[in-house]
């Protein structure tokens, strides 16, 4: 498996940004859960920033591939090389200038306070000196906030932020005031409203490319300014919000939610199926791929560790020390975010399938060593007697003794890994929990959505401990 | 090791584990076709002797030769892979019975004979389940050979793994303790088989508490005492012994029948 993912670094085709190509392939990065910027409409990537990337593609001649992942994975992507550019309302301030390459801007906004309806004493930025504020981590209006001396609750987008708030789990949220009318408007809440303006000053948003790629900023810089003299911009901006956001004075915004007003049990119906794709596509390959691959490290690694070599048996210790003490989510972050900066640069879904399987790899090597151990003692000499080497005697006569044993805990492993795999949705894998949240995002349906993809692992996980009843039959058949 | 005609000969077999040494100096020849009893209080080092026979368990010196196969314990080959070879080439001489049968669970009475021939030797699975089915005839077993060993009473699955131990066609038997393990009532039926294996010319060396039985079959006995050969001598020496030691434990195995 490593080495099948080794060849993959290797040979991963270049669609980097760097190809002195004519039509050079850019990967978008882009949250696909913040409306009306960039959100999924039954299914399609859609929004003011996704046309807008499109419009300057066509223009400056590039092929675009969108990414998405929540904002706070948005700046490790491109500095890790695994997006180009961000697409996702990225508001120019000092600190980005500083490290990243900014076009022109496209949206001109302003920053709003958002609270609780009944919460009257927050009107102005002053005001949220000592409150608590959910916020994108790296977002410029989580800056915004702490400047202003907030403290600063982490959150993978608007609309969690939003219900946050809702819970009176916080008391304000600092967000651009196109994305909160839009959430008002969809989720017809009453509960949230805007209090307050941030500051007078005009925030603006724009492409952001890494410091390197500066022709390619130069290409989209040229691009917009052509679509911005030749009114396309104006026409998508209207399109969306009745108003010409890519100025600075374009009137008042309207916005009609791109939620759209569906009852609970709509929102749920449209999403079940690209959930269920998230299953089939995300949640199940994962599990097996990390399952198989996991399951022979672990062989490996548990007869390592018994091997009466100290050069296999001290290896074999410090990973699996290693793996069960370290959380998993740093355990994606190295391999995904950390690894390229040394050359090693996986795609997402391999990255996820090696993080998982080296995670299952080192659990069940104490659990296989545990059920070879406990393969009594006479069961290897009988086999020694009738003169098989150590191979064979493993493979016929103490490993399939041991599988027995192994299987109820080994059933642990697996449940535990059908879950874990919901964790990858920061290392940009679309599976079952991705989908709930970009509905919720959308709709600020939160509870049922996240209750039917915990259905959706129930099912799973429930069809899984039948085959580990029949499987445990069928390795037992022989116990009377 | 000069030939002397014997199909077995140990020599000096030396071992302690730590400051306690389990054998001194052992030593016995058998010829083929011959019976071998190894008697002797627990911890006099008989069942050591037999693990030794075919290296389950390692004397720090000594020789042990079956036939054409012989190590030197003393003088272990440097290389691991001569040394293996030595050693899986003694293993090969003989098969083994233990007292507490070792079968193994998930394979099936068939399934357990056939695995030496069919895995190691190379046999062809018709050829080694003929030999089976043969085998457990003559244990008495016919019939069950679709059996799990759960499924047996403790003296089918004894006699179960005698026909493994012979299915190899060792130049020796090895039997530790084959009754121990056993009730009362079961014990018959495996001293039965045992009992033909002799009057069938196989070449056996048994370690037992079972005297009597003993009697009728051994053509040689040893006397264990703490690591040392304490008499030595045929069948008379369980109804007639010389040494005091060896009066004094089959006093008390008789008494205890």
């Amino acid at each position: 498996m490593i080495v099948v993912l080794g060849l993959a670094v290797v040979g991963t085709p270049g669609a980097t940004a760097g190809d002195e190509q004519d039509r050079p392939v850019l990967r978008v990065g882009t949250e696909g859960t913040y409306p009306p910027f960039s959100y999924e409409d039954g299914g399609d990537l859609t929004g003011y920033d996704i046309d807008v990337m499109k419009a300057v593609a066509d223009e400056a001649g590039f092929d675009v591939e969108f990414v998405e992942a929540p904002f706070d994975a948005l700046f490790p992507a491109l500095d890790s090389k695994r997006i180009d550019v961000i697409a996702n309302q990225v508001t120019i301030n000092d600190e980005r200038e500083a490290r990243y390459l900014f076009t022109e801007p496209y949206t001109f906004s302003r920053g709003v306070i958002v609270t609780a309806t009944d919460t009257d004493d927050i009107t102005t930025l002053d005001d949220i000196e000592g409150k608590v504020a959910a916020q994108s981590e790296t977002s410029n209006w989580a800056q915004v906030a702490r400047d202003a001396g907030a403290e600063v609750q982490s959150v993978e987008g608007f609309a969690q932020a939003a219900e946050l708030l809702v819970q009176g789990r916080v008391d304000v949220v600092v967000n651009d005031n196109i994305a909160v009318l839009d959430y008002l408007a969809s989720t017809g809440s009453t509960e949230i409203e805007i209090k307050g303006q941030v500051d007078d000053e005009i925030s603006k948003q724009a492409l952001v490319f890494r410091q390197a790629d500066g022709d390619l900023r130069d290409r989209a810089d040229a691009a917009l300014k052509k679509l911005a003299a030749d009114g396309t911009l104006a026409e998508i901006s209207e399109g969306y919000f009745k108003a010409d956001v890519s100025v600075e004075d374009g009137g008042d915004v309207e916005v009609e939610g791109s939620g759209g007003g569906r009852s609970t049990w709509e929102v749920l119906q449209d999403t079940a199926g690209p959930m269920l794709v998230g299953v089939l596509k995300g949640t199940i390959p994962l599990t097996i791929i990390s399952f198989v691959a996991g399951l022979a490290i672990a062989l490996g690694v548990a007869l390592a560790r018994m091997s009466s070599v100290k050069a296999l048996r001290l290896p074999a210790r410090f990973y699996i020390s290693l793996i069960r003490g370290t959380p998993l989510l740093v355990q994606l972050f190295v391999i995904f975010y950390g690894l390229p900066q040394i050359g090693i640069k996986l795609p997402g879904f391999p990255a996820a399938c090696l993080a998982l399987s080296l995670n299952v790899g080192g659990y069940a090597a104490e659990i296989i060593r545990g059920s070879i151990l406990s393969v009594p003692r006479g069961q290897f000499e009988a086999a020694t007697t009738i003169g098989m080497p150590y191979r064979q005697l493993m493979r016929r006569i103490v490993l399939p003794q041991a599988a027995r044993i192994a299987v109820p805990p080994l059933s642990n492993t697996l449940l535990s890994l059908v879950k874990d795999t919901s964790l990858v949705s920061v290392v940009l894998v679309t599976e079952v929990l991705r989908e709930a949240d970009k509905a919720a995002s959308l709709t600020g349906e939160f509870l049922p959505l996240y209750c039917l993809s915990a259905l959706y692992f129930w099912v799973i996980c429930f069809a899984l401990s039948i085959g580990q009843d029949k499987l445990e039959k069928k390795l037992g058949r022989y116990a009377v | 090791m000069s030939t002397t005609g014997h199909l077995i000969e140990v020599e000096g077999l030396r071992k302690s584990f730590g400051d306690t040494a389990v054998l001194e100096d052992v030593g016995f020849t058998a010829s083929s076709g011959t019976c071998t009893v190894l008697l002797g209080p627990s911890g006099s080092g008989k069942t050591t002797v037999l693990r030794s026979l075919n290296v389950l368990e390692t004397p720090d010196a000594g020789v042990v030769r079956i036939g054409e196969a012989a190590v030197d314990f003393g003088e272990l080959p440097r290389d691991k892979g001569l040394r293996r070879k030595e050693i899986r080439d003694l293993r090969a001489r003989s098969g083994m019975v233990f007292q507490s049968h070792n079968l193994f669970p998930h394979k099936t009475v068939l399934g357990n004979i056939v695995e030496g021939p069919v895995q190691v030797q190379g046999q062809s699975p018709e050829e080694a389940e003929a030999e089976a089915r043969r085998l457990l005839e003559q244990v008495g077993l016919a019939g069950r050979e679709t059996a799990y060993p759960a499924q047996l009473s403790g003296g089918q699955q004894q006699r179960v793994g005698i026909a493994r131990a012979l299915a190899l066609k060792p130049d020796v038997v090895l039997l530790d303790e084959p009754t121990s393990a056993l009730d009362p009532e079961l014990v018959g039926e495996v001293l039965a088989v045992i009992r033909d294996l002799s009057q069938q010319g196989w070449t056996m060396v048994i370690v037992t508490h079972e005297v009597r039985f003993a009697q009728d079959v051994a053509d040689q006995v040893l006397f264990l005492h703490s690591g040392v050969v304490a008499e030595r001598g045929g069948a008379e020496v369980l109804t007639d012994p010389q040494q005091e030691r060896t009066q004094q434990f089959l006093r008390r195995v008789l008494e205890a029948r």
